[in-house]
């Protein structure tokens, strides 16, 4: 599959490796979008039993006609006492947060009647600024996991939290006694004043506790970088992209995997957009872009959304970021050796770049940066600092955050040293608060094995998990563990600092469902401290650290989430010019020393988080699960992933086996080939194969931690073989494919280059129409009647997304989710392309030619990210062929769908050209997608038509929003532009609009609606601001703007559907300007000459009359 | 095989028969079957709960002349008219007929902090998303939709709720429009001439520029 001769067509744009060759398998997902479709879950052993139990549910039925009542009685249960200003119905809001690998992020959460239903961003926090990520919309539906730990168990017997707290009043004195000898504790990362707080009381009493902190995903390298460049020092630096024309990332993931990640795509998205807010039209202003270089081993989201790209192994990648610090420190006594060894182990196209990326740097002094990710040698990461001092970015785009020793723990060293007093008898009580070490420590720590050393555990942790499990079979004959059920975020007072430092505060929501207590809680208990309520305890650290005690500056601070006036200061340190000779002598020494480890020789792994289970705590989320990764579109599992020159060396297909082997430890996983990927390189996904007995987790994916060990957290060197047979994954990548009618596979690939239309920031200003310039719209005759109904309307709502802007974070995708209600489907029915996602990003590749001419996999050029969701197009071709009207249109544009009226015959998802439609094939939200056994594929459990429509699984129907309809099997269903928000902002504005005296209300004979009251929820969630929502008859709207922008297209215009949602064509900002669209000009038949004549602004037109 | 080979099967001969019962019998059941769908019992018109607690609206809001939004207090501001919490009605209850039996389960929720249970009379499918205040603000009165409740000893439902009797409103709301001041008082009537009545309806139409959607997104979420 390396290469493929295709003449006819010009574009260069492919879905997927499957789609470049073409095979059988994509040609299916093309012409049926749903298919294998008659294999259904019903087989003929069972369709008697079911027609059976239809046969009597329908004698039932009838017998029951004589009953008094059509439907169920249905109760009213008033509130005893309402609380002040509560109204039944309407949601309420509260600023709360939550903390991921210790960081804060300021959230929103939506309570409808107590049950919080959806978390965003903050609007008033000024890194949330109202956007969130995927985690943290996803992070609602944890606490409605039917799996979380319920109760407190001793010695692995049901016990309960009061027995628990007296055994902490007793222990407590016993600790200070010993002076804390014995005592240790681990936990996961936490910038928590208030657990820092009741540490320091705790360490004063007892001394010679021990106190370690363990996050899989930490920052250790960069610590221990910034240790170095700054004479001992730990900072964090703190990246403005938004003032960076230059930026240049060395393998740092900044857009996807990044604590700031929010922060560096809303940045970044600004610059993207070659527009000036204010004239968002005039190309005048449209000159400037910033320019993203990217070095990297595996294919990230950064480097996806990069101007220039390079796939480097990690001994080259060290090369080129000594090469360029060498020149930045020209008068360094190693530079000139360093940059003439670099230069003799980089390839040509590799140097070219770099010399661009200098020269480009040099430019754009104090207005550039350049980053350093995990995975290299730490003196490369202290580099990093140097070349950005001597850029003079530091205090413009790069300002660094000193970071207290507390929160500059260095994890694997004190896990390691933890473990050694554990195994030499100088722990008898380990508290284990959150985390999961057991699952994910460095293998070759022997955590697991030093429990057996330990008499006493004390296991605070939302589940009954691996830590858990290892402990019940690492137990000594004398042991006196406990686990306590720990609160979930929206159950419990909590504090921490968001990524810049500010004091941000963590509200409950709701009552712990299960009773759980959160870690401060228990930590306050074993230290014996004279308050354990959370409140009580975070309203003293803010008290102390505000100086503030009465109950109005509380309030006030709870409505607000967060205290800006205790924002740390920022410093400007300097970089040690020792630490640079150091990383400069260090490099020249190695590629001396051992030439060969540029060569491609060995296998290289380097450990990812892929966006979706962070470190694997995400991994019994069935959102998160589900949600397909952007670049390999894979859920439900991981793989091993590779480019195709390394697949073809191993003689390996997706889903075919390997066994990678890192030392002695080895892991067997399936091979998924993703383009553009170093040479011999394999990236592994963390946080899947988790082994505890969660409902959705169980079975997903292989776990990666157990070939990852404390000297190669981020990458390794490995052996790699095939093994037997193969496993089967679930990727997306190749559903709802839009083809050309009648071409087949080729069909799909014809008009990529049509749907995502991409041009270089060149192009753009010689011919800032391009965008409509891409595609040839015929004639603009209808078949139909001008939808006249919806002329006249008092609005139109419509929507705009920025490609430019849209990095393909996918947080649009889960907050979709959360907002409406959207099922999971399980593995198996993903499979079949049944995945129910209103909104999807489409991910392209688009391929280089090799040295015949032809497509050649093995160059990956760009990669293109597009959402798609329903059009809402005014000529609907779905409305043509429901034969019930179930789906119509409103005057207001918005194609609906009548969930009650819909008899499920598809015709409208057959008929509609974007493949947004979405069947629910089962009664998905009443069934749990389970694996009956594990091993098996994720699958409709078969008692489903029997016992488990008699229990719709109350606690997950807890987090439904009841502002819109659950829907039910045989029901088809789409994007509705969030109908429901529409609906309540009109309402409100009408509302507030009759109380207005009688003159005002004459004044105007149109209610308004501020632009901007209405945010669909994937616009509200997007940090890039790519998604704009509002009305077209509203000449002043952003989104009427938008529309009538250069950049602005219709996907499909040649149809003539009349879309409501208008896509602006992604700019990129090569080094040589190339245009994006090389290709464009061949393969269209009879319209060869289309590039060279000149078209006036209504392309079609031109056309129809000719 | 023979000749018998072009004769009819025995069990055809009952073919005919059957097919003669069907056709009689579909007529009367396709009759039966539309008059049900809209009878009474389908619509549930009249449907007439017993509530845990024998609370009168032709004594409170009748007789007594207390406002709706006296208890149904939210019915401007948000979707529900909620119905009250036990401490509005212990308001009055903890001095008038403090001690009656009848309100036994009204002073147990008032301790317990429980609810009292009251049953769901006007019950729109799930699917079906009506706002109180999207009406009430613009004066379309509570009589409309649900009757005459101040003279209702117990509380039944007054109208057919079905999709079609919604549209009719929407469809030419004129009589249906008053002052918004007016909306909680259920008897009243428009004094004056025909003409009159249909300048005043038609002055609050074109006030409020009432102009109800007939869309399915309007009310199906």
């Amino acid at each position: 599959m390396s290469s493929v001769n295709d003449t006819t067509t010009g574009r260069a744009y492919w879905r997927s490796l499957d789609d470049l060759a073409d095979t059988p398998e994509f040609r299916e997902f093309v012409h049926n979008e749903f298919p294998s479709s008659a294999t259904e879950l019903v087989t003929d052993a069972d369709r008697r039993q079911f027609l059976k139990i239809m046969g009597a549910s329908l004698a039932l039925a009838g017998m029951g006609l004589t009953g008094c009542r059509r439907w169920p009685e249905e109760y009213i249960a008033p509130y005893a006492q309402r609380p002040v200003d509560r109204i039944p119905g309407v949601p309420e809001y509260y600023a709360t947060s939550y903390e991921r690998g210790g960081v804060a992020y300021s959230l929103l959460a939506t309570s409808h009647e107590g049950r919080p239903t959806k978390v965003d961003g903050n609007p008033d926090h000024p890194i949330a600024q109202g956007a969130s990520d995927a985690y943290a919309q996803a992070s609602v539906l944890d606490l409605y996991d039917p799996d979380r730990s319920r109760l407190v168990l001793r010695n692995g017997e049901v016990s309960n939290a009061d027995t628990f707290a007296a055994w902490c009043a007793d222990q407590a004195p016993r600790f200070r006694q010993a002076s804390g000898a014995g005592l240790a504790v681990l936990s996961e990362a936490s910038s928590s004043p208030t657990i820092m707080a009741i540490r320091a009381r705790l360490s004063q009493s007892c001394q010679q506790m021990t106190w370690a902190e363990y996050e899989a995903i930490n920052n250790d390298d960069e610590m221990t970088a910034s240790r170095r460049a700054f004479a001992g020092n730990a900072y964090r630096p703190r990246v403005n992209l938004h003032d960076a024309d230059v930026i240049v990332s060395f393998g740092d993931d900044v857009l996807d995997n990044h604590p700031d990640s929010m922060e560096m795509v809303r940045g970044f998205a600004k610059n993207r957009r070659a527009m000036d807010p204010d004239h968002p039209n005039d190309t005048s202003h449209a000159k400037k872009m910033n320019r993203l270089y990217v070095f990297e081993s595996g294919l990230s989201l950064t480097g996806a959304n990069a101007d220039e790209r390079h796939a480097l192994r990690g001994a080259q990648l060290a090369a080129a970021i000594t090469w360029l610090a060498a020149k930045l420190a020209p008068n360094d006594a190693m530079s000139s050796s360093a940059i003439a060894t670099a230069e003799s182990v980089l390839a040509d196209d590799v140097k070219a770049t770099l010399g661009h990326a200098f020269e480009d740097l040099q430019a754009a002094q104090g207005r550039s940066v350049v980053l350093v990710g995990r995975g290299v040698p730490v003196p490369m990461m202290a580099l990093a600092h140097m070349m950005n001092e001597r850029l003079g970015n530091v205090g413009s785009t790069i300002v660094y955050r000193p970071l207290p020793p507390a929160l500059a723990t260095d994890h694997v060293g004190s896990l390691r040293d933890l473990v050694s007093r554990m195994n030499t008898g100088q722990v008898d009580t380990l508290v284990l608060l959150g985390g999961n070490p057991s699952y994910t420590a460095p293998i070759d720590i022997g955590f697991n094995e030093a429990l057996k050393n330990v008499r006493r555990v004390v296991h605070v942790s939302d589940y009954v998990d691996e830590t858990y499990l290892a402990r019940e079979a690492n137990a000594p004959s004398d042991r006196d563990d406990w686990h306590v059920n720990r609160a979930h975020y929206l159950e419990c007072w909590g504090d921490g600092l968001s990524a810049d430092g500010t004091y941000t505060l963590q509200q409950p929501l709701i009552q712990p469902l299960f009773n759980g207590k959160s870690t401060l809680e228990v930590l306050a208990m074993l230290a014996g401290d004279e308050m354990t309520a959370g409140q009580d305890l975070v309203r003293r650290t803010y008290t102390e650290m505000a100086g503030e005690s009465d109950d109005k500056a509380w309030r006030s601070v709870l409505h607000d989430g967060f205290v800006s006036d205790l924002t740390p200061q920022t410093d400007i340190p300097s970089v040690q010019s020792g630490a640079v000779r150091e990383a400069l002598t260090t490099f020249v020494s190695s590629v001396q020393g051992n030439p060969d480890s540029f060569d491609d020789n060995g296998w290289e792994v380097i450990f990812a988080l892929d966006g979706k289970m962070y470190d694997g705590r995400y991994a019994n989320n069935g959102w998160m699960q589900e949600v397909p990764q952007t670049i390999s579109k894979l859920t439900w599992d991981n793989a091993a992933l590779m480019s195709v020159a390394s697949a073809k060396e191993l003689d390996v297909d997706n889903s075919d086996l390997i066994t990678v082997t890192i030392g002695d430890r080895s892991v067997e996983l399936p091979v998924l080939i993703i383009p553009g990927m170093a040479a011999k390189t394999i990236e592994l996904p963390l946080g899947y194969g988790r082994t505890f007995p969660g409902r959705i987790c169980t079975g997903s994916g292989r776990n990666t931690y157990v070939v990852r060990s404390a000297t190669g957290m981020w990458r390794a060197s490995a052996n790699v073989s095939r093994s037997q047979g193969t496993y089967a994954l679930a990727t997306t990548q190749d559903h709802h494919a839009i083809d050309v009618e009648g071409a087949g596979g080729k069909g799909a690939q014809r008009r990529i280059g049509m749907l995502v239309r991409e041009g270089s920031l060149d192009e753009y200003k010689r011919d800032p129409k391009f965008a409509k310039h891409r595609a040839h719209v015929v004639h603009r005759l209808s078949l139909w009647d001008d939808n006249h109904g919806i002329k006249d309307a008092k609005h139109a709502w419509a929507m705009a997304i920025d490609l430019s802007a849209c990095i393909g974070c996918s947080a649009c995708v889960v907050a979709c989710q959360a907002e409406n209600n959207i099922a999971i489907v399980g593995k198996d029915q993903v499979m079949r392309g049944r995945e129910m996602h209103w909104l999807r990003i489409d991910r392209y590749y688009r391929f280089g030619k090799d040295e015949n001419g032809d497509w050649d996999a093995n160059k990956l050029e760009v990669v293109a990210l597009q959402p798609v969701s329903c059009m809402h197009c005014e000529n609907a071709p779905c409305e043509q062929v429901c034969p019930v009207a179930a789906t119509v249109h409103d005057e207001e544009g918005l194609n609906v769908m009548v969930y009650n009226r819909c008899i499920g015959t598809r015709y409208c998802s057959n008929n509609c050209p974007y493949k947004v439609r979405r069947f629910n094939y089962f009664d998905y939200h009443r069934r749990d997608a389970h694996r009956e056994q594990p091993g098996t594929l994720l699958q409709v459990d078969p008692t489903y038509y029997t016992d488990k429509q008699a229990d719709p699984g109350v606690l997950k129907s807890m987090q439904f929003n009841p502002e819109v309809t659950v829907r039910m099997r045989g029901v088809m269903e789409k994007c509705t532009y969030c109908v429901q928000r529409i609906q309540k902002a009109k309402i409100d504005a009408k509302n507030a609009w009759t109380k207005e005296s009688e003159d005002a209300k004459r004044t105007t004979d149109r209610i308004p609606i501020p632009d901007g009251t209405i945010k669909t929820a994937c616009g509200q969630a997007c940090s890039a601001d790519a998604i704009v929502f509002g009305d077209l008859n509203d000449p002043d709207s952003r989104v009427a703007k938008l529309h009538k922008h250069d950049r602005a297209y219709e996907m499909l215009e040649e149809l003539n559907v009349n879309a409501r949602t208008k896509y602006l064509a992604r700019l990129r900002n090569p080094v040589d300007g190339k245009s994006i669209d090389e290709g464009h000009g061949h393969g269209h038949g009879e319209h060869d000459d289309h590039g060279d004549h000149d078209h006036g602004d209504d392309h079609g037109e031109g056309h129809g009359h000719a | 095989m023979g000749r018998y080979h072009y004769v009819f099967p025995r069990w055809t001969n009952f073919i005919l028969p059957t097919v003669l019962i069907i056709g009689a019998v579909a007529p009367i059941y396709v009759v039966y079957l539309v008059a049900y769908g809209f009878s009474t019992e389908t619509t549930d018109v009249g449907y007439m709960p017993t509530q845990p607690v024998p609370f009168s609206h032709a004594l409170h809001a009748g007789e007594l002349g207390m406002d709706c939004r006296y208890c149904h207090n939210t019915v401007e501001k948000a979707a529900h008219a909620a119905i009250p919490p036990t401490q509005t009605c212990m308001n009055c209850h903890t001095q008038i007929h403090a001690e009656s039996v009848k309100l036994a389960p009204v002073r147990e929720s008032y301790e317990t902090g429980n609810s009292v249970l009251w049953r769901r009379i006007h019950d729109l499918p799930d699917y079906a998303y009506f706002n109180h205040a999207a009406h009430v603000n613009r004066g379309v009165s509570c009589v409309s939709c649900h009757g005459r409740v101040d003279r209702m000893e117990v509380v039944y439902q007054h109208e057919r709720l079905s999709m079609s009797w919604c549209l009719e409103c929407h469809r030419n709301p004129t009589d249906h429009v008053r002052d918004p001041d007016e909306v909680t008082n259920l008897g009243w009537t428009f004094e004056g001439t025909k003409d009159e009545k249909r300048q005043y309806h038609e002055y609050w139409i074109e006030l409020h520029q009432i102009n109800p959607s007939q869309d399915c997104s309007t009310c199906h979420r």
